[in-house]
């Protein structure tokens, strides 16, 4: 590096001692600072390690490094004794079924909702249409469980929902009864997480050239065209990552779960929770939690993956 | 709507432009598809928050469409242990918070320009990484960890502090390394450059610029902890119940309007405290 600053062409004319002295003086202030830069770059790699030990090892990885350890034995050492305990538990057989069923009707559905709106939102904004993108962003700090609390008194058997169109058909008993299983645990899971996909949506379209979609209309494409072989196609990382990041919050959903589900409805968490704090048996749970986490974090993974994408290709864009 | 785009045939006059005209039907349609989507939203993000603050002051609502009387009752009736619920809450919270808040400017401080390789990557990652766990075998995990010696935890607010404090600190994380933009890098070479010590530079340039993040973290980082279930409700020692823990509890016991009440008044302090902390942040470049 220093060798590069300090040309050790010789110098035929009569200068040569001045401009050697200053060569060395040069290369002397160019190889401190190439010594101050390394070290200061040495003590911040130690720094990070400081706070590697100090802060996320407690916070973070040796939690759930005791986490696989604990689902991995038993009192004799290694086994697998405790997967095969959590799996063949009548109650939780197929329970990987049930909440893969779950999450993809519910996600997909959100997503699709999610992408609708934001699409009207951006595109075809109604009067209060920034009323209600402001409120998507507060609606984001809302805790899950009271959005399928609140369901209950709109769509329960009893709920106003439910009275509303016996009345209106002047039926004999309350026409709705859904809402603890499957189908409230879906209506809440996308009401709750459909506001996800809106906000990065939002922000992909934001960051679209007008002039494109103008140029495709005075061309002639139609609605539609300009949407699937325009928009959609320059939008489409964010809309990716809003999806994904859907996917992934619905995946880790325990409060809606909790509220409308534990009755009759065994997924993933509520059967690691009980068997956490219901049959206070620690390696099962921890089992389950490991399958759960393996799936959670190889979402997240890909996630990211598509999140940097999207980033890097942003700063080519400009 | 046909378009003549005959080169030849040049119009003599020039007509004024004139938005494109669409049939009676085709604007009726559209009208009622945005009046639709509007309803839509209306009735799925903004009716549960009604439904909330409708139902905590009903006095009955169960079989009508509307609550057939409203009261005050519930409020009067909240116990000892729904204010226990609340202060636990709120202590947690705010500790939460202010923790949650500096690790996660620490790192953002240590992790500026190291985040892309090496071990600054590796510090990235695992900081993130409770964004993409469970919150439910975050909790676990914590137990399995903290709940015997030597790390016994188990029966303090600590165990519940620290199980939210891994929650939070990815979003606080991202809080602070958003703000922490190239031109504040340039300002602080330029005071560095001005002879300022690091301490100075931290003190007088870079904390300053953060206000608007730190005051965004603390909100974010409160709001999260005031409603976490999942990893709370598996950690929590007797005596520490939050109050969506209670919350729930009555949900599942039944007792709705009850419920309603001490989840109005959550989302009430909640709300205060994020307008309290982040009203006042400039908006700067919304770009």
């Amino acid at each position: 590096m220093s060798s590069l600053s300090t040309p050790d062409t010789p110098n035929p004319l009569g200068s040569a001692a001045a401009d050697a002295a200053a060569d060395v003086r040069r290369s002397a202030s160019a190889a401190s600072h190439t010594a101050a830069v390394k070290r200061r770059e040495r003590a911040a790699q130690w720094h990070l390690l400081f706070i590697l030990v100090v802060v996320l090892g407690p916070l973070v990885v040796y939690p759930l490094v005791r986490l696989v350890l604990l689902s991995l034995t038993d009192p004799h050492g290694l086994s697998l004794h405790a997967y095969s305990a959590f799996f063949s538990n009548p109650e939780t057989s197929g329970v990987i079924g049930t909440t893969l069923w779950i999450l993809f009707a519910s996600a997909g559905l959100a997503s699709l909702l999610g992408v609708a709106l934001a699409s009207i939102l951006f595109f075809k904004p109604f009067p209060g249409a920034r009323m209600i993108t402001r409120f998507l962003e507060l609606f984001v700090a809302f805790p899950s469980f009271l959005v399928a609390f609140t369901l209950i008194f709109l769509y329960g058997s009893q709920g106003s929902v439910s009275i509303g169109l016996q009345r209106l058909f002047h039926l004999q008993a309350p026409p709705l009864d859904f809402l603890f299983g499957v189908g409230g645990v879906i209506l809440a899971e996308v009401v709750f997480y459909a506001p996800f996909v809106v906000r990065p949506t939002l922000a992909s379209f934001a960051t679209l050239d007008m002039r494109l979609i103008e140029a495709a209309r005075s061309l002639g494409a139609s609605g539609w065209m300009v949407a699937f072989k325009v928009i959609l196609p320059l939008a489409w990382p964010g809309i990716a990552a809003g999806t994904i990041l859907c996917f992934l919050l619905t995946l880790n959903e325990f409060g809606i779960l909790l509220v409308l589900g534990s009755a009759h409805l065994i997924t993933l968490p509520v059967a690691i929770y009980s068997s956490a704090t219901v049959d206070l048996d620690l390696p099962t749970a921890a089992a389950g939690a490991v399958v759960m986490l393996i799936m959670s974090l190889s979402l997240y993974a890909l996630y990211r993956q598509v999140n940097r994408r999207k980033v890097k290709g942003a700063g080519h864009g400009r | 709507m046909a378009v003549e785009l005959d080169p030849t045939v040049l119009p003599v006059v020039h007509k004024k432009a004139r938005p494109v005209r669409r049939s009676l039907v085709v604007r009726v349609l559209g009208g009622l598809f945005l009046g639709f989507a509007a309803l839509l939203c209306f009735w799925l993000f903004v009716l549960p928050v009604l439904v909330v603050a409708l139902s905590s002051v009903a006095a009955h609502w169960s079989g009508t469409i509307l609550p057939d009387g409203f009261s005050m009752r519930w409020f009067e009736r909240l116990g000892s242990s729904d204010f226990d619920a609340l202060t636990t809450s709120l202590e947690i919270g705010m500790g939460v918070a202010v923790l949650g808040t500096i690790l996660g400017l620490w790192l953002a401080l240590a992790l500026e320009g190291r985040d892309r390789r090496g071990l600054g990557a590796i510090v990235d990652t695992i900081a993130m990484m409770p964004n993409g766990v469970p919150s439910v075998v975050l909790g676990l995990a914590v137990l399995i960890a903290y709940h015997k010696r030597p790390f016994d935890l188990s029966s303090s607010a600590a165990i519940v502090v620290f199980v939210q404090l891994a929650l939070v600190l990815p979003f606080c994380y991202r809080c602070a390394a958003a703000a922490l933009r190239p031109e504040l890098t340039i300002l602080r070479e330029a005071a560095a450059s001005l002879g300022a010590p690091p301490s100075m530079v931290l003190r007088r340039v870079v904390l300053p610029q953060l206000v608007p993040a730190i005051r965004a973290s603390l909100a974010l980082g409160f709001a999260l902890s005031l409603g976490e279930l999942g990893a709370t409700l598996t950690v929590y020692p007797p005596g520490f119940a939050t109050v969506p823990i209670v919350v729930v509890g009555q949900v599942e016991r039944g007792y709705y309007l009850p419920a309603s009440a001490l989840s109005l008044i959550l989302l009430l302090v909640s709300l205060a405290a994020l307008l309290l902390i982040a009203a006042r942040v400039p908006r700067r470049r919304v770009d």
